[in-house]
């Protein structure tokens, strides 16, 4: 927590809008780069990681909260992976019963959301420390804020390599008389690579430009 | 002898062709963070090839030999982090013992090796690809541990020379990085269909 | 004695958070697992669905095929049964490699073994907008009614798409991949082929191994 909210609700609130901006976690903390990267191809995978991420953030946090009173200090790394374990695999094996087509598509980035640095970052850095309150708002927080920069991210992919967003034509495409010419390098890792970098900088130069 | 070939190919397909870096986006976390420095690169990228050799093998023994004979599939991301926390503390053990000033120059990156998204990525691809010789997945951890270093140490060294660069100034640090790392992949794409 | 109390004092949380989550994982699991595997089959009943429309399909037998360079596979065989009972067809699933990773197939023949009815791609990772187009009808429709046997890659200008025979004409920017699907065809179907020959005679003759019984 960077700043003290006057009262309870002023805190709640700090908390919640830290994670949608202040403190993004891809934009400000550059953490989970790998799912950031990997999952943006199109919009809808995007959105079913961030999902993921928001359950298991949301579980974890609760749990850590709960008991950080009791962690020993030399077991607490391994107390919060094998809490972020537990809850990936279920949400793992939700996505394959219910959304199969999802759970094909983002393969073995499901239980990499495990090694997501911003949940034992969130655990570690939150949880471990605050009451069950602030722990689920800022669990909450911070899953809209990675969700959305993902859907952002996937959002400009999805479009220059396709033209459409969430499957929905947006450019005419060449092929059927338009003028758009798909980018296929788009959604290539070269795509993923660059479009982040020059989405940094964008947030980097608005961020100075308002101060 | 065939055996020898598919074990070379194997090699050079998961550092050049597969690489976790440029491919699968696994382990980029370190790679922005450690890449300032060839030598910290090289040195963090040392640190991750054994743990990833490790790891990968007693995950692949415990998969195949456990898990899979026990039926317990479903446990098997949990047993996987396990094994990788394990492995990692060994070598912070073992560091700490004997090469104190390597250690102290990690600091905080060697318990961050846990949550290095190659090691457990790269545990679920042999998984994933079936690999059905230990001695294969073996070459595969190792390989994918070279890939990582080159991939790291390449680029440590290109960010030295960028700091005489005239980057933009809102593109500086992060962003001209992910920018760089773009570029090489499209520079590792030429390396695709080498091997069939 | 300490040590053993010591022990204990330590680690008791997660002993008791492993039981917890392990418990945990086992109910989902529980709940779940039918519908995975009910996933699993669905997807392979409509990608065979669109190759052999209005059948259901039946698991026939599971067989090993020895493919080349002495590499054995277990290929499921199934049996496409139309809604009157009859034989429509044969399916399979036959996997290969690819420009950058894995390429499988689904692999339908129609029944008396004569003709390819065609293939849908299970799941690939070639390269978005180049590699990725052996999904499209373009290489898919050259198999189609191709009798079985050796198919011949040949580039473009070189044979004619529309025509059906063995010669199949390579998708531009696609010319590995579309190889590899050729190579995935010339490495199953004929074994497949055989194979099923082979069960279906010893089937006939234990039909009449009874009946003389």
């Amino acid at each position: 927590m960077t700043k003290k909210g006057e009262t309870k609700a002023g805190l709640y609130k700090e908390t919640l809008l830290a994670g949608l901006w202040r403190e993004n976690p891809v934009f400000r903390l550059l953490l989970g780069m790998c799912p950031t990267l990997a999952v943006t191809a199109a919009v809808k995978p995007a959105f079913t990681m961030g999902c993921c991420v928001i359950f298991v953030l949301f579980c974890s946090n609760i749990v850590v909260s709960l008991m950080r009173n009791l962690l020993k200090p030399h077991l607490r790394i391994l107390m919060f992976t094998l809490t972020i374990a537990t809850f990936v695999t279920i949400a793992d094996l939700y996505l394959k019963a219910f959304v199969p087509d999802m759970s094909e598509t983002l393969g073995p980035y499901v239980p990499l959301i495990i090694v997501n640095c911003i949940i034992i970052c969130r655990a570690e850095a939150c949880a471990s420390k605050n009451g069950l309150a602030v722990s689920i708002i800022d669990a909450v927080g911070m899953g809209i804020g990675f969700t959305l920069t993902l859907c952002l991210l996937a959002g400009v992919r999805e479009l220059l390599a396709t033209g459409a967003v969430c499957e929905i034509a947006i450019l005419p495409l060449l092929k059927e008389d338009g003028w758009f010419v798909p980018w296929a390098a788009m959604s290539m890792p070269v795509g993923a690579f660059i479009t982040l970098g020059l989405m940094l900088g964008l947030v980097n130069l608005l961020s100075k430009s308002k101060s | 002898m065939d055996m020898v070939t598919a074990l070379v190919l194997a090699f050079i397909s998961i550092v050049l062709i597969n690489n976790l870096v440029f491919t699968k986006f696994l382990g980029i976390c370190p790679y922005l963070g450690v890449s300032g420095r060839i030598d910290m690169a090289f040195g963090m990228g040392m640190a991750v090839t054994f743990v990833v050799t490790l790891s990968g093998t007693m995950t692949y023994m415990i998969d195949n030999w456990i898990l899979k004979e026990l039926g317990l599939e479903v446990t098997r991301y949990v047993c996987f982090i396990l094994v990788i926390a394990g492995a990692v503390q060994l070598v912070e053990m073992y560091l700490r013992k004997f090469f104190p000033s390597l250690y102290e120059s990690f600091g905080i990156f060697l318990p961050l090796i846990t949550t290095n998204c190659a090691i457990l990525g790269l545990c679920l691809f042999i998984n994933l690809w079936e690999i059905d010789r230990l001695l294969e997945a073996v070459v595969l951890s190792f390989g994918a541990g070279i890939g990582f270093t080159m991939a790291i140490c390449i680029m440590a060294g290109i960010r030295e020379n960028l700091k005489l660069a005239d980057v933009p100034e809102c593109l500086k640090g992060a962003p001209i990085t992910l920018i760089t790392a773009g570029l090489l992949t499209l520079a590792f794409m030429g390396f695709a269909g080498m091997i069939r | 004695m300490y040590k053993i109390k010591h022990f204990f004092q330590q680690s008791w949380l997660l002993i008791v958070t492993s039981f917890a989550f392990g418990l945990l994982i086992a109910v989902a699991n529980a709940r779940w697992s039918d519908e995975i595997e009910w996933n699993k089959t669905e997807k392979l009943n409509r990608l065979s669905g669109a190759l052999l429309p209005e059948a259901r399909l039946e698991l026939y037998a599971e067989v090993e095929i020895e493919l080349d360079k002495g590499k054995k596979r277990e290929v499921k065989l199934r049996e496409a049964v139309s809604r009157a009972g009859d034989r429509v067809g044969w399916t399979f699933e036959a996997a290969g490699s690819g420009f950058q990773d894995k390429i499988e197939l689904v692999i339908a023949l129609d029944k008396d073994l004569k003709t390819i009815v065609g293939y849908k791609v299970l799941s690939c990772n070639e390269t978005p907008g180049f590699g990725d187009q052996i999904k499209d009808p373009y290489l898919r429709e050259q198999f189609e009614d191709a009798p079985i046997g050796k198919f011949k890659p040949v580039k473009r200008g070189e044979g004619d798409p529309e025509k059906i025979d063995s010669e199949i004409v390579t998708i531009t920017g696609a010319t590995v991949s579309s190889e590899a699907v050729v190579n995935i065809f010339n490495a199953y179907v004929e074994k497949v082929k055989g194979k099923i020959e082979e069960l279906v005679q010893k089937q006939k003759e234990q039909i009449s191994d009874d009946k003389e019984g």
